[in-house]
């Protein structure tokens, strides 16, 4: 009898768990606030107590552009990194030249972006041990035919210094 | 053959059928209950196809492909398009001069509500369009209502801009609810085509060719009786 009831229990839960997938699923709703733009900097190693240039790496989502730090139009949103020093120093922030996009709706417009992988160029200096370089990147993205608001990617990056 | 032997051999017969009667009877059960749980999972994914296919029809939404390489999982899901072939929501919101416009104030005449954003390029780009085709469906009573969804800017920065950008017709200060009654616009352009009767016959996200911006206003007029 035992038996029986394990290998029902056994059979059961993972058709459960399909069912539950399968009407679940409809109603799910999707992801409001999706980041177009990723940190693929996620470490740092440095020596401690000496000034070095670093550069955060970034990679817009394929099919996007965001706005380079100087976008041509003063309404246009620019790319911009806010780091919190905390132990650190933090000097020298540059960002790269964006690149030439036309923008491929009516007669076009002529936009310096961002697009792939970009780096943003800092000097920073440690004390030594671990600690944490954390701020945001403020970005917005289109594709070829509409924008979405500006969005706000967290930036953490742990630091160790020797 | 003694007697009291011939009753236990009879008593072990007797548990042994009753044995197999039970067993007999779970197995039954089992699969009385596996049936019902095949039974659910089709029921399941029915409900599903058919919820997907009405979502489907209901969903015919004009989207702008983002470019031909562009991944196709990067499409938004734009939950204004649900509003399609229901009354548009009203609203009253400022113009940039701070008079009151009003959704209702249009009853009667073909409507199209474009939100859009100064640092929105593509935005910019068709908003030429449509005060072209104001004015040309000016006699089919065309309006245009420009929804600004520049938080936190300045009447006057939206007034620059839609200056800039050569727009005459009514352009909106932003509201949030008014917003989230079109399905949230965090994708813009987003426009709504509003018959005469008040009704969403198109719903559009990404700016469309000028050739279809003009078949869809074509479309508007046509709808909701003259």
């Amino acid at each position: 009898m035992r038996r029986g009831v394990l290998a029902v229990v056994a059979l059961t839960l993972p058709l459960i768990a399909a069912a539950q997938i399968q009407l679940g699923g409809v109603d799910r709703p999707t992801e409001a606030k999706k980041q177009h733009v990723e940190l693929l900097t996620d470490s740092l190693q440095l020596t401690a107590n000496k000034p070095q240039d670093v550069e955060l790496r970034f990679r817009v989502q394929p099919g996007f552009h965001i706005n380079s730090h100087k976008p041509k139009d003063e309404l246009l949103v620019p790319t911009e990194l806010r780091l919190n020093a905390g132990a650190l120093r933090i000097a020298n922030q540059q960002y790269p030249p964006g690149s030439h996009f036309r923008l491929p709706v009516g007669d076009g417009e002529d936009l310096d972006v961002y697009q792939g992988e970009f780096r943003v160029a800092l000097r920073v200096e440690a004390p030594k041990g671990d600690s944490v370089l954390s701020g945001s990147l403020r970005y917005q993205a289109c594709d070829n035919a509409a924008c979405y608001p500006a969005r706000i990617l967290p930036v953490t990056v742990a630091v160790t210094a020797k | 053959m003694p007697r009291g032997r011939n009753i236990r051999s009879q008593r072990k017969l007797e548990a042994a059928q009753h044995e197999r009667n039970e067993s007999v009877g779970r197995r039954l059960a089992v699969l009385a209950f596996m049936i019902a749980l095949v039974g659910v999972l089709f029921w399941a994914g029915v409900h599903n196809l058919r919820y997907r296919r009405a979502l489907s029809e209901a969903n015919h939404v004009k989207l702008i492909p983002a470019s031909p390489a562009a991944d196709d999982s990067a499409a938004p899901d734009i939950e204004g398009s649900n509003l399609r072939g229901k009354n548009a929501p009203a609203f009253t919101l400022t113009d940039v001069t701070g008079n009151k416009v009003s959704l209702a104030d249009f009853k009667g005449h073909p409507v199209v509500v474009n939100f859009w954003a100064t640092w929105c390029g593509p935005c910019k780009l068709e908003m030429p369009w449509f005060q072209e085709f104001s004015a040309k469906y000016k006699e089919q009573g065309l309006e245009v209502l420009g929804l600004s969804q520049d938080d936190g800017a300045s009447r006057q920065d939206v007034a620059d801009a839609a200056k800039k950008i050569g727009v005459t017709y009514p352009i909106l200060m932003p509201d949030e609810a008014v917003a989230k009654k079109y399905g949230g616009v965090d994708y813009l352009p987003e426009t709504f085509y509003v018959d005469r009767a008040g009704k969403i016959v198109e719903v559009t996200a990404g700016a469309p060719s000028k050739e279809q911006m003009e078949a869809l206003i074509q479309k508007t007029i046509a709808a909701g009786g003259a």
